[in-house]
């Protein structure tokens, strides 16, 4: 494996050497970097035109320029990299430190949400095959493949984000809107769910009437202006919680399993008041994820503790119910301080934000940051997660139903496993392996790809990097970018492979 | 049984915990008025008079956190401010002019402004102390070419972009200013006559803070004095210590750890910075001067995105913004219930025809260049792309003055342009009939890559054709680097740029051989004018010696002006007041200190 490594490596690295080559050149030759010198009148024209001349080596051409660039990149392996300046003379390893940890905050949610999602959606459609809701999500997946971003993010803006605050400075819903919304709600939950027949009916029911309950609850307790989760809203949650991962994790006939889960929530549901009211007005950031870490491993433990004779898959359960109710938790916390926030000087009553990373001046606990840095990532996360989402449903909707029909599945069946145990652990497993060169290819595009979200959501990132060097013909920052994005690109690649290996036994390394 | 135990405790413990709901913090967020405003690009430098920190994202913060003895108004016109410091001019010949700063000129931290800061300033942009032999590429990291500080100890060199060799503006003061007693005020003396000296002169960085980095003094009074003293004396090894934090000390991407680097004269300071996304000014508590500011906190947030400005004020997020000026974004904010202020940048638009070293030699001719100057569609032209963009355009007539400045509207009067004003096929077919040459041949350069010259050059080429020209495209998206080129073009269409109304902007474009003249205009009659333009004091004679060039430059068919760039400014009415912009840098934020907030 590792001469496989170290084989493909070198490899790329010619590539990727004759690559910037061809980048520099491109890119040098793509305009004039003195044109707004030429037209300016200033009595110093000729000194700046002179100097910024010195700066980026105009003298050179640009075929031995590159050299000089290359020259600067190569120090890297002696710890001292040098990516030349900007056409303003701004050192542009500064500019990228700053542009790359902009970007990654801006899709890390975004690229986990979005294979989440698109996993989870496309699975189901592809056990659901030919069901309206997989034509549903068909039809969806592709309307916003086709969306152009530009224009879904000027669509976000003005609906949810000015549209929404608009609303939200009276919040009131209509009956009507109860009503109907009622109604297509659970129409659309007798379509995704399973049952047929009689059982549909009921289904549809019992949607029906659980969503104009939730929405006439919403209503009377003017939610929008305090929303929250609340205790009831927890214990609900937590149960549903500790049944779905118990169902899938280890199957539900796993009464040790589903007990220490239980147990797992109920604990949630205990600390709930004592950490709204009490302790988490004193988290830091770092004692936050140190909680987090409590949290889980309390939660295995719990778990590993309950779980004899067979502990692990009981531990792994119960550790994935304590981390979705910490986050149910966490996310009720920060609905507490929402009216506070949005009534804020700061934020005007306007909380959901179209542009930017964060309200200039807000000043608070960390609760009040986080709910800052999430109405400001909601938008452009969306924006993001609609484009890969469609990918993503294809994708895994189709390696499942291809793995589905093979004969092992089919011996699998014979042998008597579960459903749960043959879609879980014979097919999904399987089907992950296309899947996974696709993520990993996207992860790397997704940090460089995201140029256009950038801009129109106002996050200075490797986006914003890129086109300003182009703008101005300067090929340093140009680079800076394409040195990321393309060793990004070779190291997924060969992270994808190495997960192939991994992922199946037939694939070996040499 | 075991398991129940366990749920037993676990539901005590709960019923515990709803008892504990106790004491808690009432708000969590920190409140403070404040007001937010768009601009397209990062803050960098806090020094804005280095080559590096020429911009004007650097120079709206550098503006409003100072003070000068004058600034333009929105009209535009200088302005003095007396609060800050006063200047007159003792004589013309030699040019010396005495500035003295008064009480009320402070630093944010207390100190007074004193002479040691109008010496740094003076030695700082004038260079005159600069070491003519030092290259400043052979001390520079030869990969970066940024100066970071490595320059050798005894080198004196402030990167200003003056020339000590070739020495222009305040460059011309050579000898030593003259300190007064009481160290308020400084006497410059000018080694030739400068006539846009008002312009040249200004409290730039703080010297008592450049001391103190530079030069290791203990003290703000030390740190003053030791600046003072090292330029009185000439002390080669402390100028170039203080050179070497002039040029590098002020760059910084976020709030420096130093908090004294922050120290300013202006109505507000830089209070916070956050890379790539804002920086805050906060009004300054030890402002004395005359433009006290009425808004406590202005945050400046950098957004690139002319639509996703607009929708950021639309979303109440910022309350001004200045984008660049589109039909997409003069549509939608038509569309808003903000008030929207059209108006001119800097930048105008004009059509230069080559007197000689033409492609095809078509402009030699004085008969063909005003037979091209009346079918150019000026009128149509601002009509179509222009007015879409800023309902209140109109066209540019004059080659010297800013529509707007004194003097622009006389010089229109009488300087023949009107001419042109309207296109005059018939005419123009007379006189090419008189040159003798059939269907003159014109190419015109412009930037192949700008939608708006391309748009020009389509009305001007048919419009041509109709009189018998055949014009065509010598565009080229590098078309910066061809102007001047010898048998490259005919005429060319692109803009220039003024960032003041200095009378000495004019000479480098039209006098014989003038860095900015492309198009090998010589007139001895106005070469003799722009000299005496630039040896002239008198404000009414200046007005009068430049309309007497722009009539000349009219009658001898140099080319024509189109239009002023077009600018627009949004701001939302029910939180702000007093907003205006000048067509001059820096633009919306000239006013800064009279905007008001609107209580409701």
């Amino acid at each position: 494996m590792t001469s496989f490594v170290v084989r493909r490596l070198i490899t790329s690295f010619v590539i990727f050497l004759a690559a910037t080559y061809l980048m520099y050149v491109l890119t040098a030759l793509s305009g004039d970097p003195l044109a707004d010198l030429r037209t300016s009148t200033s009595p110093q024209k000729a000194q700046l035109i002179e100097s910024r001349s010195a700066l980026l080596h105009l003298d050179v051409p640009v075929y031995l320029r590159y050299f000089i660039w290359l020259g600067g990149v190569s120090k890297c392996f002696i710890g001292q990299c040098d990516l030349g300046v900007t056409i303003q003379n701004q050192p542009v390893s500064v500019l990228l430190a700053q542009a790359a940890s902009s970007t990654l905050q801006l899709v890390t949610i975004a690229a986990l949400a979005a294979i989440v999602l698109g996993l989870l959606v496309g699975i189901t459609t592809a056990l659901r095959q030919y069901s309206s809701y997989d034509y549903g999500v068909t039809f969806i997946s592709f309307l916003f493949f086709s969306l152009p971003i530009f224009w879904v993010a000027v669509l976000l803006k003005q609906y949810l984000a000015i549209g929404f605050n608009d609303f939200l400075s009276a919040p009131d819903i209509p009956w009507w809107f109860v009503a109907v919304a009622a109604v297509v709600l659970g129409v659309f939950w007798m379509l995704v769910l399973p049952w047929r027949g009689r059982q549909r009916l009921w289904t549809f029911l019992i949607a029906l009437a659980a969503s104009a309950g939730m929405l006439t609850y919403i209503k009377l307790s003017n939610w929008f202006t305090y929303p929250h989760i609340g205790i009831v809203g927890l214990i609900v949650t937590g149960a549903a919680i500790a049944f779905g991962v118990t169902a899938v994790s280890t199957g539900i006939r796993n009464r040790r399993a589903l007990f220490a889960s239980l147990i797992v929530a109920g604990v949630g549901c205990a600390i709930y008041f004592p950490f709204l009211y009490g302790f988490s007005f004193y988290l830091e950031p770092w004692s936050f994820a140190l909680l987090a870490v409590a949290t889980v491993g309390a939660s295995f433990g719990i778990g590993w503790f309950m779980g004899k004779p067979d502990r692990l898959p009981v531990a792994r359960t119960a550790a994935i119910v304590g981390l979705l109710m910490g986050f149910v938790i966490t996310i009720d916390r920060m609905m507490y301080v929402w009216d506070d926030f949005a009534g804020s000087e700061r934020v005007k009553g306007r909380p959901i934000a179209t542009i930017g990373a964060m309200t200039p001046g807000l000043e608070g606990t960390m609760w009040v940051h986080m709910v800052d840095t999430f109405t400001h990532l909601l938008l452009p996360t969306i924006a993001l997660i609609l484009i890969s989402f469609a990918g993503y449903t294809r994708y895994s909707r189709a390696s499942l139903l291809e793995v589905m029909n093979q004969d092992y599945i089919r011996t699998a069946r014979a042998k008597g496993l579960s459903e749960r145990t043959v879609v879980v652990r014979h097919a999904f497993r399987n089907a992950l392996i296309p899947i996974a060169t696709i993520v990993a290819f996207d992860i790397g595009s997704i940090i460089g790809g995201a140029v256009i979200t950038e801009r129109v959501f106002g996050w200075t990132g490797m986006g914003a990097l890129f086109q300003y060097g182009l703008d101005h013909v300067d090929p340093n920052p140009v680079m800076a970018f394409f040195l990321v994005t393309g060793s990004l690109a070779i190291l997924f690649n060969l992270i994808a492979d190495i997960v192939y290996a991994g992922l199946d036994p037939r694939i070996r390394l040499t | 049984m075991k398991k129940s135990r366990i749920a037993a405790l676990v539901a005590v413990a709960a019923t515990a915990a709803l008892f504990l709901s106790g004491c808690a913090p009432q708000s969590e967020v920190v409140s403070g008025s404040n007001l937010s405003v768009a601009w397209n690009q990062p803050f960098y430098s806090y020094n804005g008079a280095t080559s590096y920190g020429n911009a004007t994202a650097n120079a709206n913060i550098i503006y409003a956190t100072g003070s000068a003895f004058n600034y333009y108004n929105d009209v535009p016109e200088l302005v003095k401010d007396t609060s800050f410091g006063t200047y007159e001019k003792i004589s013309d010949e030699p040019l010396v002019v005495k500035y003295t700063l008064p009480d009320t000129a402070k630093w944010s931290d207390g100190q007074p402004v004193t002479a040691a800061d109008l010496m740094l300033s003076w030695v700082a942009v004038g260079g005159v102390y600069n070491d003519t032999e030092f290259d400043p590429s052979e001390y520079t990291d030869p990969d970066t070419g940024e100066l970071d500080g490595k320059q050798p100890a005894d080198v004196v060199y402030f990167d200003s972009g003056a020339d000590p060799t070739n020495p222009s503006g305040l460059g011309l003061v050579t000898d030593l200013p003259e300190v007064s007693a009481d160290g308020k005020s400084v006497t410059l003396t000018y080694s030739s006559p400068y006539v846009d000296w008002e312009l040249a002169f200004g409290v730039g960085l703080p010297a008592h803070i450049i001391g103190k980095k530079a030069l290791d003094a203990g003290s703000n009074a030390d740190g003053a004095a030791a600046v003072l003293t090292a330029i009185q004396d000439k002390d080669t090894a402390a100028l170039a210590a203080i050179s070497n934090f002039w040029n590098t000390g002020y760059n910084f991407t976020e709030l420096p750890t130093d908090a004294e680097l922050l120290v300013a004269n202006g109505p507000y300071v830089i209070s916070d910075f956050v890379a790539d996304q804002y920086i805050t000014l906060t009004a300054n508590k030890n402002y004395a001067g005359a433009h006290k500011p009425k808004v406590e906190e202005i945050s400046v947030r950098f957004i690139t995105d002319p639509m996703a400005a607009v929708q950021a004020l639309q979303n109440g997020e910022v309350q001004i913004i200045s984008p660049q000026a589109t039909a997409d974004v003069a549509d939608a904010l038509n569309a808003l219930d903000v008030t929207t202020l059209f108006g001119d940048e800097g930048t105008y638009e004009h059509i230069d025809l080559q007197f000689a070293n033409g492609k095809s030699g078509t402009m030699d001719n004085p008969k063909l260049r005003e037979a091209f100057m009346k079918i150019i569609p000026r009128a149509d032209i601002v009509e179509k792309l222009i007015v879409p963009l800023n309902a209140n355009a109109q066209v540019r007539n004059s080659q010297l003055f800013l529509p707007g400045a004194a003097g622009y509207d006389e010089s229109v009067a009488n300087n023949g342009s009107a001419a042109y004003a309207e296109v005059d096929i018939e005419g123009a077919k007379a006189l090419i009939a008189e040159s003798g040459v059939t269907n003159p041949e014109v190419c015109m350069l412009f930037s192949s890559t700008n939608p708006r010259r391309a748009n020009e050059f389509a009305l001007i080429q048919q419009s041509g054709a109709l009189a018998g020209f055949n014009i065509t495209d010598c565009s080229s998206e590098d078309w910066g680097g061809l102007l001047g080129t010898p048998g490259a073009y005919d005429a060319s269409l692109f803009g220039w740029q003024s960032t003041s109304l200095g009378v000495t902007n004019s000479s480098p474009t039209f006098k014989t051989d003038g860095i900015n003249n492309l198009n090998y205009y010589s007139n001895p009659e106005v070469d003799a004018l722009l000299d005496e333009l630039d040896g002239e004091f008198d404000a009414a004679k200046q007005i009068t010696l430049q309309q007497e060039i722009d009539k000349l430059l009219w009658s001898d068919f140099y080319g024509v002006t189109v239009f002023q760039f077009p600018a627009v400014t949004a701001y939302d009415q029910n939180k702000i007041a007093n907003v205006s912009q000048s067509p001059l840098a820096p633009t919306v934020f000239w006013n800064i200190w009279e905007w008001a907030p609107v209580s409701k």
